[in-house]
């Protein structure tokens, strides 16, 4: 190409459109192009469009079934939402279902993969039973739990009643309900932490112990001071998944009770955007949730990203 | 220069992005476009009917189905396409609804409440009132009230199928005689709560059964107790938006004995089938619901009526139809409005009427059907729905409030009304709740 720009504008004149054509069709850019073309093509308009037209909704005043009217967008929806006593309880709901649910099962998957680290008898199989509720959908969870919580015979209460705690109502109770939610799902997803940093903790060389246990260091130290840290980037993406999964308990609480309205004190964006989209046909106002839902999503995964953009990788 | 030929070789991630994000850009307005396209007429190419509903399992199913084989057996020549949408609760299918509704994805006829329910699809419905109402002269022969109900808008979008009867109080009889608590005896809401505070004494059974997992049946227990203690007009004022406060109160409070005092520990958690279980094992005195719970007694051999369940209105409404409705609606536009009709002047045969309610468990509409058509209970319903005086509708099944207001109603129980139970900010919510 520096050949071409050297010798100047009578070269490039003498090359005929055909050639210039063929050069470009041949280019890496439109031969790879089958391969990412397609699904960038899909994603741009399935998954981005949409987010696109739901921001482009809730700027309207679109309600009831009709044609949506473009010519005055503003914030109204945003503005009403923010006001609403219902959109803070539910926010806060989503807020601390997210935190409390990710962290305690980082904590609880680390606790249980460095348990698993050691080498014991039947670990395949303990392995196995942590991770298998991680297989099972949302739907036989929340009934299972439904059943576990239940406050005449469910397994958690008979169990209180033997130390003599008289029965819990924890789906009834608005402060036990949004606790016994972020349990059930703890229960769900702490097994796939657990199988994450397992595989971190066995791709670090048995040599980091052997030379620290040399240095007089306790296990716990080891732990501590060589063996987790290594463990940042396990944790990371292990957060993001975890975080993606906090954000479908949508699922879980309609499986809960079959409907969008699930228990006392557990109301969150999502389950507020279906009421107002679906049952009242406010179409601008639940998508104005809707956006609310993914900035919050985006802040929560923003400390990842700009991790990644440190690392280079984006 | 060096620059360029390296972005040329390698498209990096932020042209990838940037690209990705004119792509959405793109997407958002072309979905936006599409959507808004044609709201125009399909105009009628004959072709297939497809019919919404949202009776998938139990005797709705059963309903639905002997429905669909009445109508093809009587039309054979029509193609027909019945789609079951969702799940029991009806959550589900009028998600389904107002979705195909609003992207222009139109059925010949879909199952919903009437009432102002309709509210949902204002601006998207099919005037039959000429057509069906009028031309099979359904007028005359199905239920004035139901007119009423199938009035939305000044048009006649719908036709009813069935309706259930709302006020009622299913016992366990055994439980009841072992109580020795006369049924008879059960003329107000204070007769009740002392009725259900002697089955919590002289028997191991719970006084009274509540599915408590959604706020509906709260809101639904509320409704009764309010027409029971300030009658049919303190009702009516309180669904058209003119509250009597002091009557709202007094039934909150009532409520809040009943639940606070006399219904399962584990009522939270229960679905509507999980509390009615209580009744039918005896390990419960009565239910309030809607006489759809008739369905399931019926199916179970364990139980028969009048010998081991029974029914009383509910205490304090005897001579009171609260008035409970299903019925197929027609959608403007839709590509096949020529069957639509002469899918809904079916669906108001005496013929439809009586093979879906039937099965159904439920009430047919019409005035002229032979009540020995009809099983034993629901020939003593239909007389009742014949007879009655005052047929207040149902809020909490949509005949009465706008989804709107329903919605917040029973967010006034979720939030206050689920235990611990706060008569005074209930009732507040509930005010805003139908003056908005």
């Amino acid at each position: 190409m520096a050949t071409h720009e050297a010798t100047g504008e009578s070269v490039a004149d003498s090359v005929g459109w055909r050639t210039k054509f063929r050069y470009v069709l041949n280019g890496d850019f439109v031969r790879s192009l089958p391969f990412w073309g397609i699904p960038f093509v899909i994603m741009g308009i399935a998954v981005y469009g949409g987010i696109g037209y739901n921001i482009a909704i809730s700027l309207t005043d679109t309600a009831g079934i009709g044609p949506v009217d473009w010519s005055s967008l503003d914030l109204e929806m945003y503005s009403q939402a923010l006001a609403e006593p219902a959109v803070h309880r539910a926010a806060m709901n989503t807020f601390v279902l997210l935190v409390a649910f990710t962290a305690i099962c980082l904590v609880l998957g680390l606790f249980l993969a460095v348990l698993l680290d050691r080498q014991f008898r039947f670990k395949q199989q303990t392995q196995m039973i942590y991770l298998l509720p991680m297989s099972l959908s949302f739907v036989v969870t929340a009934k299972l739990w439904v059943w576990m919580y239940d406050a005449e015979v469910g397994v958690i209460n008979v169990v209180l009643g033997l130390f003599g705690i008289s029965p819990i109502n924890f789906l009834g109770n608005p402060s036990f309900s949004l606790a016994a939610i972020i349990f059930a799902l703890i229960w769900q997803f702490s097994g796939y932490t657990m199988i994450v940093y397992l595989a971190g903790l066995q791709s670090i060389p048995e040599s980091q112990f052997e030379a620290a246990q040399i240095d007089g260091a306790s296990t716990i130290r080891i732990y501590l001071r060589v063996i987790i840290p290594q463990l940042k980037a396990a944790s990371v993406s292990a957060a993001v998944v975890l975080m993606v999964f906090a954000l479908k308990t949508f699922t879980f609480l309609y499986a809960l009770t079959g409907g969008y309205t699930p228990p006392k004190g557990t109301d969150i964006l999502a389950t507020l955007m279906m009421r107002e989209a679906f049952n009242n046909v406010q179409w601008a106002y639940g998508a104005a949730i809707a956006t609310m839902l993914l900035i919050m999503a985006l802040g929560v995964i923003s400390p990842y990203l700009y991790y990644q953009h440190r690392q280079g990788s984006l | 220069m060096s620059t360029d030929i390296d972005h040329v070789n390698d498209p990096d991630r932020r042209r990838y992005l940037k690209a990705l994000a004119a792509i959405g850009a793109v997407g958002t307005t072309g979905i936006a476009g599409c959507l808004d396209e044609g709201n125009s007429s399909n105009g009628n190419k004959g072709g297939t009917l497809e019919v919404v509903h949202g009776w998938n399992s139990g005797d709705g199913k059963a309903a639905m189905e002997a429905l669909k084989k009445a109508f093809d057996e009587e039309y054979p020549d029509v193609s027909t396409d019945y789609n079951g949408a969702g799940g029991d609760a009806n959550s589900n299918l009028n998600t389904v609804i107002a979705n195909r509704l609003q992207n222009n994805d139109l059925m010949g006829a879909f199952a919903n409440w009437p009432g102002k329910h309709l509210e949902r699809y204002k601006g998207a419905l099919m005037n039959v009132e000429k057509d069906v109402w009028e031309e099979a002269g359904f007028k005359d022969t199905i239920h004035k009230a139901t007119i009423e109900q199938c009035t939305f808008n000044d048009k006649m979008p719908a036709v009813p199928i069935g309706s259930h009867r709302m006020n009622n109080l299913f016992y366990n009889v055994q439980v009841f005689e072992e109580a020795g608590v006369d049924p008879k005896s059960l003329d107000s809401v204070d007769a009740l709560i002392s009725a259900l505070k002697t089955i919590g004494q002289n028997t191991d059974a719970v006084p009274m059964t509540q599915a408590m997992s959604g706020p509906w049946t709260n809101l639904q227990l509320f409704a009764q107790i309010l027409l029971s203690q300030s009658g049919v007009k303190a009702y009516t004022n309180f669904i058209d938006g003119n509250p009597d406060g002091k009557a709202i109160r007094s039934a909150l409070k009532a409520t809040k004995t009943i639940l606070q005092n006399h219904i399962p520990d584990n009522a939270s958690t229960l679905s509507m089938t999980e509390a009615n279980e209580k009744i039918v094992n005896g390990s419960a005195g009565c239910v309030h619901q809607g006489n759809w719970l008739y369905g399931a007694y019926r199916k179970n051999d364990q139980v028969n009526y009048q010998k081991d369940w029974d029914w009383i209105p509910f205490p304090g409404t005897e001579g009171v139809y609260v008035f409970h409705l299903d019925s197929f609606v027609a959608p403007a536009n839709n590509p096949t409005p020529k069957l639509t009709k002469q899918w809904l002047r079916f669906v108001g045969s005496k013929k439809a009427q009586i093979t879906f309610n039937k099965n159904k468990g439920s009430v047919p509409l019409r005035t002229d059907v032979d009540p020995s058509k009809l099983p034993k209970y629901l020939q003593q319903m239909y007389e009742d729905l014949r007879s009655a005086k005052q047929l207040p509708p149902t809020i909490a099944h949509g005949l009465a409030v706008t989804p709107q207001t329903l919605t917040a109603c029973e967010e006034a129980f979720r939030v206050n009304f689920m235990g611990p139970y706060k008569v005074e900010a209930a009732a507040s919510d509930l005010e805003s709740a139908v003056s908005n």
